[in-house]
């Protein structure tokens, strides 16, 4: 009976030999991906890379499949990096992939493509999404290469534009295998920070290879999961990748994206000179309506409280006259009344017209009226009548009987 | 005038101001009082402008890349 050995033995014997053949412990195989699977539990990916002569087997498990930046796809051509060696249970050859990147412009574009896609049925470029850049930020978290051409770019800008802005920067590698994790670790460094009020993430211009890294899936998410604002700038305009779409504002290129993040200190100086002016005519126009409402105010009254004393005075002053004259008037008709009277009476006893009467006045020879009783003989005298005097000298003085007196009583 | 804790800060106070002094409900007193405190505020925002220099600081990335491989997506 011939030797035999057993399949677990045989299986044994194959794997031993494959794995001393030494490029088959580092490989980059390029074919199409078919038959593509992953695994509902375990997360492992399952599929088949073809070309057109031949297939294999192709295992990437899930600790290195969540690494990927892009989602496979049946009929993508990838490049695997890893090794092959015979899964000893089933007997079949494959290979166990560590690392996948899509082959050629075609493969890069259906990746490109179908995560786009994806993200977007996720609702991860929502314009509802998307958050307005605070109009003065005091500080900007920026996630780029510290010796890179962008981050000099971004500096030149801020400085000339807004150098009141803080740079907050996550120094980070933006090419090769560690890239995608150094970038998502910046994002969220910075935005676990809480200083910064917008997150950049920028690198300058490259190939399109250069920039894939941006197309990374887990880059994207870590972007929309920030609480701070996102803004992308990678390489030039017409670059597009998966984290411009995801990003809540897109710049062409980093100094764009410094433009677009801080205000322009000459248009803030303007403002102010604005503000200034307003304040000042707004002070002045104050002041003038102050000034107005015062004379508004004041003025009138014044002329009219002026007015009304004035014509209350004059009131008093006709009053006063009235009276005054009233009192004169009737002063004046009175003392009139009492000089008639005393002008009759006064007329009455003029002495001259009892001279008419016949009646003569004696003198002496000074004029000073004499009493007939008084006169002695011999003495000089002027006897008045109404129209004639008479010089005399009295030649005796008798005595009149009393009845002759008496009877010239009786007779006036 | 109080100094304000930002330039921002500075220049809202400075809108908020003119504000004040247009209502037509604020007293002559105070008027004269916020264009002090206004123009005060426009000097501060000028050198405050003047005098900017850009500062740049690093951090350190590494603690949240750690915590951050271990999430899956």
């Amino acid at each position: 009976m011939a030797d035999y050995i057993s399949v677990t033995a045989l299986n044994a014997l194959a794997k031993q030999v494959l794995a001393q053949c030494e490029p088959l412990s580092a490989l980059i195989v390029c074919g199409e991906v078919s038959n593509f699977t992953r695994h509902y539990k375990s997360g492992h990916l399952y599929f088949t890379l073809k070309d057109d002569n031949a297939a294999v087997k192709c295992v990437m498990f899930r600790d290195k499949a969540r690494l990927l930046s892009f989602e496979p796809q049946n009929g993508m051509l990838v490049l695997a990096y890893g090794h092959a060696t015979l899964y000893e249970r089933d007997g079949t050859f494959q290979l166990y992939a560590e690392y996948l990147r899509p082959f050629g412009a075609g493969a890069a574009q259906m990746a490109f493509d179908a995560l786009k896609k994806k993200l977007q049925s996720e609702g991860l470029f929502d314009p509802a999404h998307k958050r307005p850049l605070p109009p003065m930020p005091q500080c900007i978290g920026v996630v780029t290469s510290k010796t890179g051409a962008a981050l000099q770019d971004v500096r030149n800008v801020m400085e000339r534009r807004w150098p009141l802005v803080r740079l907050l920067l996550a120094p980070v590698s933006v090419q090769g295998f560690a890239a995608e994790q150094s970038i998502v670790a910046g994002i969220r460094a910075l935005d676990a920070d809480g200083r910064p009020d917008v997150i950049l993430v920028t690198r300058g211009g490259g190939s399109k290879e250069d920039l894939w890294v941006f197309n990374s899936e887990r880059i994207a998410r870590a972007a929309y999961a920030c609480k701070k604002p996102v803004v992308s700038a990678v390489g030039h305009e017409i670059d597009y990748t998966i984290l411009d779409y995801v990003a809540d504002l897109r710049a062409p290129t980093p100094s764009a994206a410094a433009e677009m993040c801080v205000p322009d200190q000459a248009r803030v100086q303007q403002e102010i000179f604005i503000l200034h002016e307003n304040i000042q005519k707004n002070m002045q126009s104050r002041c003038q309506v102050w000034y107005n409402e015062l004379k508004r105010l004041s003025a009138p009254e014044l002329t009219r409280r002026q007015h009304d004393r004035q014509l209350h005075c004059e009131e008093r002053v006709r009053s006063l006259a009235d009276t005054l004259q009233q009192a004169a008037r009737q002063k004046f008709t009175h003392t009139g009344g009492q000089m008639q009277a005393a002008i009759a009476l006064a007329a009455s006893l003029n002495p001259y017209a009892v001279l008419a009467r016949g009646y003569a006045m004696v003198t002496d020879a000074d004029g000073a009226l004499c009493t007939v009783e008084d006169l002695y003989a011999g003495q000089p005298v002027r006897i008045e009548g109404s129209a004639m005097t008479a010089l005399c000298t009295v030649n005796t003085m008798e005595q009149n009987s009393r009845s002759n007196i008496d009877e010239n009583a009786k007779e006036l | 005038m109080k100094t304000p804790k930002s330039f921002e800060e500075g220049l809202q106070r400075l809108q908020d101001l003119l504000a004040q002094m247009q209502s037509e409900e604020t007293p002559l007193a105070k008027s004269v009082k916020l264009y002090a405190e206004a123009a005060d505020l426009i000097c501060y925002c000028n050198e405050t402008l003047a005098q900017a220099k850009l500062q740049v600081e690093e951090i350190d990335a590494k603690l949240a890349f750690a915590s951050g491989a271990e999430e899956s997506i």
